[in-house]
């Protein structure tokens, strides 16, 4: 493992300490000695003991009103701060409604640990009273699981569970606590500091991706989630900046460069910019940073980049060829390696002008427009003006569907932190509560949700712990009254065919907020949107806005699935 | 019909292990043809050594890259010594 770890805040308490209590004082004790400050969870019986010793303890808990949420909050509460995020819940239905959430920090490499009680070990094994094989089930969707047997064993669990979510690729870590282990008294060390492995940069390899970028006529650096998760974002900049290579983004690393930046095409794949595509499609050398060459970001894989040889940066050693052959393998670290590169190719600049000017001139024709015909509200357009309103504390906290798209391909972001997504998973439901872990991370941060009217139902009665703890997360809910990317596919791949995406029985959301205590206005026309905006970035709590669009407005571009990414189509 | 392969793998005695080796090995697209198992009491604990003989489902399937899967798991190492295999036949 590596020593990308984030620096976990045990600076207030001795480095070595022995403790007797019980199990469940034991994992709250050892939670605060890794600097963790928010919980976000949800009791019940098999958890008791660790929510009765979590009173009067620093830890502040949140209470949410679905495990999922929980699970959701902890992940975007991860990526807004960098550092874990910790989710808990009770044993059977309490962990198994965890089990989303876990597989999307998978997915898309987040650090969280995830807290589960379960029956006494003695009824283990016996289909007991919400017992569920939490650790077994969960196994392809956990970097690591653990199932503590023994109290004493409590404090070396949690270090180690936070150790691996945290360290190389991250990822989330299950610790499984029977309830007898909770309740146990004991007597356990704390402090086992365990040490990161440090990965030399391998130079060899430096060199000869050196050698094949200076051969290069057309290079591209494509870059991945693995940017910001490695803490590169400055490193890989000064790179791009440096060399003048044009840069393409995937979705999980959007504001990995600033969206103005020169050289910055925008996102490539199936949602991708024209120019993004057109570059890769024509590169002759990809230098590829953190990311793994996702579906929907190549397309068809064997006409993805057909003239481009590949130098590959990344920290996990099975993403380097795992689909695309690779020419240069630099397993490691990305911060050292990219600035060791970046170093080498200080000595002499490099003579791509033609290839730099083409890229540019291709994102100069294919920028986007805004002046869409008709009065209704041009989402585009919104959420772009809302993210340049909004400025560089704009943090967008994403659903899963067509506003994902939108908000990927026109919001102004400066940093990765600035965009939260579900990126690997595409789970539905997790902008309201990504949007409060994101605001609770980075209470200074102006964190908006971004959300369809589909994926908002699905956890709304987050809504109740924005009221409950005051979180003045602000919400943009795009509501076409239909499932808009299945109704999209269904337009275009299914003749027509609209099976289950009307929505059109959707409550009335401005009720709905209110009756949570939350303010909530709504807006259907264009002159109306720069005032709504103002309003909701104005409001002192938690608001929603909710924005009536046209349910046939379609995201473009768009690459079939299944197809080239040459063979982008695009709207009337 | 895809050539098998036999990885040799040292694996902790903790709890799931075994499930997450071979739900591992099927998940990335192998068929496994043969398994063989025996305990090495090393210190710090109980630890097994495995011989599995697996297949890719097709011919996309790298044994290269199931490799570093593998070694992505925490309590599991893979070893080059086949000596194992002589103990248990």
């Amino acid at each position: 493992m590596s020593a990308a770890a984030p620096a976990l805040k045990t600076a207030s308490v001795p480095a070595t300490v022995h403790d007797t209590a019980t199990g469940a004082r034991l994992l709250v004790s050892s939670l605060e000695r890794m600097g963790v400050e928010v919980v976000f969870g949800y009791p019940g019986g098999a958890i008791m003991p660790i929510y009765d010793a979590l009173t009067g303890t620093g830890l502040k808990h949140i209470l949410v009103r679905h495990e999922q949420g929980a699970a959701f909050a902890a992940d975007a509460y991860a990526r807004a701060s960098g550092k874990v995020g910790v989710c808990m819940a009770t044993s059977g239905p309490g962990a198994t409604n965890l089990i989303t959430g876990i597989a999307n920090a998978m997915m898309d490499s987040v650090p969280m640990v995830c807290i589960t009680g379960n029956v006494p070990q003695g009824v283990m094994g016996t289909d007991a009273f919400q017992e569920i094989d939490i650790l077994g089930v969960t196994l392809p969707i956990v970097k690591h699981s653990i199932l503590v047997r023994d109290a004493s064993e409590i404090p070396a669990a949690v270090e180690q569970a936070f150790h691996i979510a945290a360290s190389g690729r991250p990822g989330p870590v299950l610790v499984d606590l029977p309830k007898d282990v909770q309740f146990a008294e004991t007597i356990a060390p704390f402090g086992f500091n365990i040490p990161n492995e440090i990965v030399e940069v391998d130079h060899d390899a430096i060199t000869e991706a050196e050698r094949f970028i200076r051969a290069a006529e057309r290079p591209l650096i494509y870059i991945g989630g693995g940017v910001k998760i490695g803490r590169a974002v400055e490193a890989v900049r000064a790179f791009a900046e440096g060399t003048g290579i044009p840069t393409v983004s995937t979705l999980n690393a959007l504001g990995t460069v600033p969206t103005d930046a020169p050289g910055y095409l925008g996102m490539l794949g199936m949602h991708g910019t024209r120019a993004a595509n057109e570059a890769v499609q024509a590169s002759d050398l990809l230098i590829v940073l953190g990311a793994r060459f996702d579906d929907r970001a190549t397309g068809k894989l064997a006409e993805f980049a057909p003239h481009a040889r590949v130098v590959h940066f990344d920290i996990d050693a099975s993403e380097i060829g795992k689909l695309r052959e690779t020419h240069v393998a630099v397993a490691g670290e990305l911060k050292p390696g990219v600035e060791a590169l970046t170093a080498r190719m200080a000595a002499a600049p490099l003579a791509i002008d033609p290839w730099v000017i083409r890229c540019a001139s291709a994102a100069a024709h294919h920028a986007p427009r805004y002046d869409a015909p008709g009065e209704g509200v041009y989402a585009p357009a919104l959420l772009k003006q809302l993210s340049e309103a909004a400025g560089d504390r704009f943090v967008a906290a994403c659903d899963v569907g067509q506003h994902q798209m939108w908000a990927a391909q026109h919001c102004r972001f400066s940093k990765p932190e600035a965009h939260i997504t579900s990126g690997g998973l595409g789970a539905m439901g997790f902008g309201l509560p990504a949007g409060l872990g994101a605001k609770l991370a980075d209470p200074s941060a102006t964190v908006v949700t971004i959300a369809g009217d589909g994926g908002f139902m699905m956890n709304i009665q987050e809504l109740a712990t924005l009221k409950r703890y005051g979180v003045a997360l602000k919400i943009v809910l795009l509501d076409n009254s239909s499932l808009g990317l299945v109704r999209q596919w269904q337009e275009l791949f299914f003749e027509e065919n609209y099976s289950e995406v009307d929505l059109s029985d959707n409550p009335d959301f401005v009720k709905v907020a209110e009756a949570f205590g939350v303010e909530a206005f709504r807006i259907d026309q264009r002159d109306q949107v720069e005032a709504g905006i103002a309003r909701l970035l104005a409001a002192d709590g938690p608001c929603l806005a909710h924005v009536v669009i046209n349910p046939k407005e379609n995201v473009w571009p768009l690459v079939p699935p299944g197809k080239s990414n040459a063979e982008m189509m695009e709207g009337a | 019909m895809s050539m098998s392969d036999t990885i040799h793998i040292q694996i902790d005695r903790a709890d799931g292990s075994l499930q997450r080796l071979i739900g591992l090995v099927e998940r990335r697209g192998f068929h496994i043809d043969g398994m063989s198992m025996a305990p090495v009491s090393e210190e710090g604990g109980a630890s097994r050594r495995i011989a599995l003989t697996v297949r890719g489902r097709d011919a996309a399937r790298s044994i290269d890259n199931l490799g570093c899967q593998i070694d992505r798991l925490f309590g599991v190492s893979r070893i080059a010594a086949p000596a194992f295999q002589s103990e248990a036949a």
